[in-house]
């Protein structure tokens, strides 16, 4: 008999897994060639760091490696930097997440904010530095603002939808997932 | 709740050493790809390649659904569209008329000087399989690749219009950079004038036409054809018309319709003869014998330098 929580946790990592293939397909589905404007969202960050900050045992370290190195590679971005980036915020967020989870759910969307500015910037230095073209700050910074925008309803798709609430320190989860 | 704590103090640092060899190893991959570009590039084409073709059966009806519900909403302005298109045909018997005219000259022209039409220009047509993800690279996935015959920096057009070129191969599926990506660079010709120009995506819909030699010259709805300068593109492809921004740039409108990018074609592009040589000059062979005496001296101070000489 496998134990209630060991089950819910695998049950949760394989959804991760196949929403994150989702969200790729429906990114490489040739459709919006022609609207230019806002660029989109980065659903696939809001995603994991959301799961990451509400149950951190449903993202293990290498779910993420294979979801964005997948990304990396289809989306035509340097790959591996982008990847290291997230695991780096994301292991970040998962150590400090005990002290969070009291708080209400503004702080946690001000922490996934600065988490998403801090990837931005680390990434342009780091592209800066290996002198590989890059946009322009003005795209960089409105797709940041419209991945921060997001995270609410990705939070209540995950909650009212999939039926993934946030843990508290108390929670046998919670233990499980350190 | 000790015994918790007693874990987490034993696979911390495991985990920690973990991230650090995972996130040394993903830098290293960024190093590797930017000093030794095309090989992951071709890496990253082979995945692309096993990846999205498994993809398109979960694509294939999602993109149909999405093209229909586009077509439904067009249905919704269904008056103006047809006064629109009442206009246009009104236009277009005009040109048409015109055109068929200057066929016909055409012909006659050709057959006084008995041109040979390039027979090398053929193209192979391929679909629309999926678009770059990102939203600041304009490129689309074609479902052909090496298998077909496709090179890189072919030419890629619409019925009527350039759309990009290919950039990277694999081998079932090709890469085409659109030019509205910003790392487009298309020499082009506008045309009445003939002035030579440059077309720099920005990733715009309407690319920004520059290096322009008398832009007094050029007047909105010009039209914009490749160049074929530098061998890139053949020339004399239609990609669109000029226009002037508020600000006073110029720009082109393309005529490929970016909103419905499906079937492309791939133009079997030869390249261009280039001249390499100086043309041979009427006379004795050009590195003249005493010329090579006369050269001497200035390489010899190179020896010196580098201790050769002994």
């Amino acid at each position: 008999m496998i134990d209630p929580v060991t089950r819910h946790i695998w049950t949760y990592r394989l959804i991760y897994l196949a929403l994150s293939l989702v969200v790729i397909t429906y990114k490489l589905l040739p459709l919006g060639l022609g609207n230019i404007g806002l660029p989109a969202p980065d659903i696939l960050l809001a995603l994991t760091l959301a799961w990451v900050l509400r149950q951190p045992a449903v993202v293990p370290m290498a779910s993420i490696i294979m979801v964005f190195l997948l990304a990396d590679f289809l989306f035509h971005r340097p790959p591996g930097l982008w990847t290291a980036l997230v695991l780096l915020v994301s292991e970040n967020l998962r150590t400090r997440r005990a002290p969070m989870t009291a708080f209400p759910f503004l702080f946690e969307w001000g922490a996934f904010a600065l988490a998403v500015f801090g990837l931005l910037i680390l990434n342009r230095v780091a592209l800066w530095v290996l002198m590989v073209d890059q946009t322009t700050l003005g795209l960089t910074l409105a797709q940041g603002i419209v991945t921060v925008a997001i995270y609410p309803i990705v939070v209540a798709v995950s909650k009212f939808l999939i039926g993934l609430r946030k843990l508290g320190p108390i929670d046998p989860e919670a233990a499980k997932a350190a | 709740m000790a015994r918790d704590r007693n874990d987490q103090a034993y696979t911390r640092p495991v985990r920690r050493l973990l991230l650090t060899v995972v996130v040394l190893c993903l830098v290293s991959l960024v190093l590797i790809w930017r000093i030794d570009n095309p090989r992951v590039e071709r890496m990253r084409a082979e995945i692309i390649d096993r990846v999205v073709p498994n993809m398109e059966w979960a694509m294939a009806p999602v993109t149909g659904m999405a093209r229909m519900l586009d077509d439904f909403q067009s249905y919704t302005r269904l008056y103006e569209q047809n006064q629109e298109l009442r206009r246009e045909l009104q236009q277009m018997r005009a040109w048409r008329e015109a055109a068929l005219q200057l066929e016909q000259e055409n012909a006659r022209l050709l057959d006084l000087n008995r041109v040979q039409l390039d027979p090398e220009l053929t193209f192979v047509t391929g679909i629309v399989l999926a678009d770059s993800g990102s939203p600041f690279r304009r490129s689309v996935l074609l479902n052909v690749g090496a298998r077909d015959g496709i090179l890189d920096g072919w030419a890629t057009m619409d019925g009527l219009g350039v759309v990009g070129r290919i950039a990277g191969v694999g081998e079932r599926t090709a890469r085409v950079l659109l030019l509205t990506d910003s790392n487009s660079r298309v020499p082009v010709t506008v045309q009445p004038s003939g002035q030579q120009a440059l077309l720099l995506g920005d990733n715009s819909l309407a690319p920004a036409l520059e290096f322009i030699e008398d832009p007094e010259d050029i007047s909105a709805g010009d039209r914009v054809v490749t160049s074929g300068d530098g061998g890139l593109f053949p020339a004399g492809l239609l990609v669109g018309q000029v226009v002037m921004t508020p600000d006073g740039r110029v720009r082109a409108r393309l005529a490929a319709d970016y909103a419905r990018l499906n079937f492309l074609r791939v133009m079997r592009s030869h390249p261009g003869t280039t001249l390499s040589d100086p043309g041979g000059l009427i006379g004795p062979p050009w590195p003249l014998p005493d010329t090579e005496t006369n050269t001497a001296p200035i390489s010899a101070p190179l020896l010196e330098t580098g201790e050769l000489g002994q």
